[in-house]
């Protein structure tokens, strides 16, 4: 099954979480249904880390942070050195870390396609 | 409630540890005891022992670690409970010390904290401290404190204006105030021309998060602190006239950093000071100095401010014209603050109090603020999502 990224949204008041609660903020709901999270957003902040936590085998990686159109604001790895604030990027879904006996995917981010 | 105060105070040397864990704690708890003017022994007097540990199951495999100390002491048959909070674990736990006081269930309380780090290697150490962000949404993807620091700080620079020399600003300042610090991890003040301006900035202080440097990071630290909180009902029972404590704040933000709607902001740290300072019926004004968690330069900038100590956005003003240090208006980081003191996690929060109560006790020696009065800690856990608040009140 290829791996996909969720928002979740409150079915009594359509407010949109990520990563998933138990509870809504705002009205306290326990109901959400998934929303893909994919497509294009807008890179808010960024940092290249040069000390790595166990596990990369880099010397470096990109991360930022990604708000998409409907306002969920996510964390990601960037898969480009050419950063800005305020950047159009968009969101793949691919390996961010190497684990035993399984991996753990989340969003990579590029840079979009000149419009 | 009874009124609670500190009557003693122990510190190890930060830097790395000749011994265990819980030696290290009992050396830190012993010096606090002797200075209270506690007896050790069959009739030691102390109800309640809490330590506070982010990492001794993760770094050490140790667990119940209070209940180790009571043992090494033989503070038997003490209450003893281990406190985790992430790196505001120390704070925490002189929080429920307070409580433990102030409820009435006991009349002294020792608190020790403490953090055994350099047994593990520097990738270790960091994969360690990334554990308290959240699984899924940030570890996983390989997201440390350093990440969300260096992300936090381009914002403020942008919308802020803050310069990468007012971080090195506050690098120097703290390192300079450690060198009156003994029990300081780092006792040298590196060159401000060094490590921003010469050519070779780069390779002397290279990017470690950017657009944070490694003179923007606190060092991995072993050591441990500890005080002795007693009713000030008592207060004569002691060697010491204890210091008050005038108020606790404590609030919590959103795990997750990137929900946070104002990114710039630190809502649990405005939340928890404000909080303080209404239970001390205190105003930022009345803060005499003051010690912020300095993990990152970034965060003493935007923990004074939201702590009320300057307007939001301009910390870094103060810090120009010389403000925040020893001398200043309001000292900030007179032990050299996280940055030059050193940071064992589980230790800091209650290595705050300890600076605390030596200014108002008039023995903090070199870095004296003259007549202080009032004095605020701010601990800070997660990247600000669990903060602790605390002021000291000198009794008149």
């Amino acid at each position: 099954m290829e791996p996909g990224m969720y928002a979740y949204r409150c079915t009594a008041c359509g407010k949109l979480f990520h990563p998933a609660r138990a509870v809504c903020r705002e009205c306290g709901g326990r109901e959400f249904e998934a929303v893909p999270l994919e497509g294009e957003g807008t890179l808010l902040t960024y940092t290249r880390v040069y000390a790595l936590p166990e596990g990369y085998m880099k010397p470096w990686l990109g991360f930022g942070i990604v708000e998409f159109p409907n306002g969920v604001r996510v964390s990601g790895q960037m898969n480009t050195e050419d950063l800005a604030v305020g950047m159009k990027v968009r969101a793949t879904v691919g390996t961010v870390k190497e684990g035993v006996g399984r991996d753990y995917y989340g969003f990579i981010f590029e840079k979009a396609a000149q419009a | 409630m009874r009124k609670v105060g500190i009557a003693g105070v122990g510190h190890t040397k930060f830097g790395r540890s000749e011994v265990s864990l819980v030696d290290m704690l009992a050396l830190a708890a012993l010096e606090a005891l002797d200075d209270a003017g506690i007896r050790t022994g069959r009739r030691h007097g102390v109800d309640q022992v809490f330590v506070a540990s982010m990492g001794a199951g993760i770094l050490n495999r140790q667990s119940s670690v209070a209940s180790a100390l009571v043992d090494t002491l033989n503070l038997q048959p003490a209450m003893a409970e281990t406190v985790e909070n992430g790196p505001a674990s120390g704070a925490s736990a002189v929080k429920l010390g307070y409580m433990a006081i102030a409820s009435g269930m006991c009349d002294v309380a020792l608190v020790v904290g403490g953090e055994l780090m350099r047994v593990v290697t520097g990738w270790e150490a960091t994969d360690f401290v990334a554990t308290m962000l959240h699984p899924d949404a940030e570890y996983a993807y390989g997201l440390t404190l350093p990440a969300f620091a260096g992300m936090f700080t381009r914002l403020y620079m942008d919308k802020y204006g803050v310069t990468e020399k007012d971080l090195a600003m506050v690098a120097v300042k703290n390192h300079e105030h450690a060198m009156h610090n003994p029990v300081a991890h780092i006792q040298l003040v590196p060159s401000f021309h060094a490590i921003i301006e010469d050519e070779d900035a780069p390779v002397i202080n290279p990017y470690v998060a950017e657009p944070l440097r490694v003179y923007d990071v606190c060092p991995v630290s072993d050591g441990a602190a500890a005080v002795v909180l007693c009713a000030m009902d008592l207060a004569d029972r002691f060697r010491k006239k204890p210091v008050r404590i005038a108020g606790i704040g404590q609030a919590t933000d959103t795990h997750v950093v990137a929900e946070r709607e104002v990114p710039t902001d630190l809502l649990a740290v405005r939340l928890a000071a404000q909080r303080a300072y209404a239970m001390a019926g205190l105003k930022p004004e009345d803060i005499d100095v003051a010690e912020l968690h300095d993990a990152f330069t970034i965060l003493e900038i935007a923990i004074s401010e939201e702590a009320g100590l300057f307007p939001k956005g301009e910390g870094h003003l103060a810090v120009r014209r010389g403000e925040t240090r020893v001398g200043g208006r309001i000292p900030i980081n007179t032990s050299g603050g996280l940055k030059a003191k050193g940071h064992p996690l589980g230790a800091t929060g209650v290595s705050q109090i300890v600076e605390l109560v030596r200014q108002l006790r008039g023995e903090a020696g070199g870095r004296q603020v003259e007549g202080a009065r009032h004095g605020l800690a701010v601990n800070f856990g997660g990247f600000g999502n669990n903060v602790v608040a605390t002021i000291l009140s000198k009794e008149e």
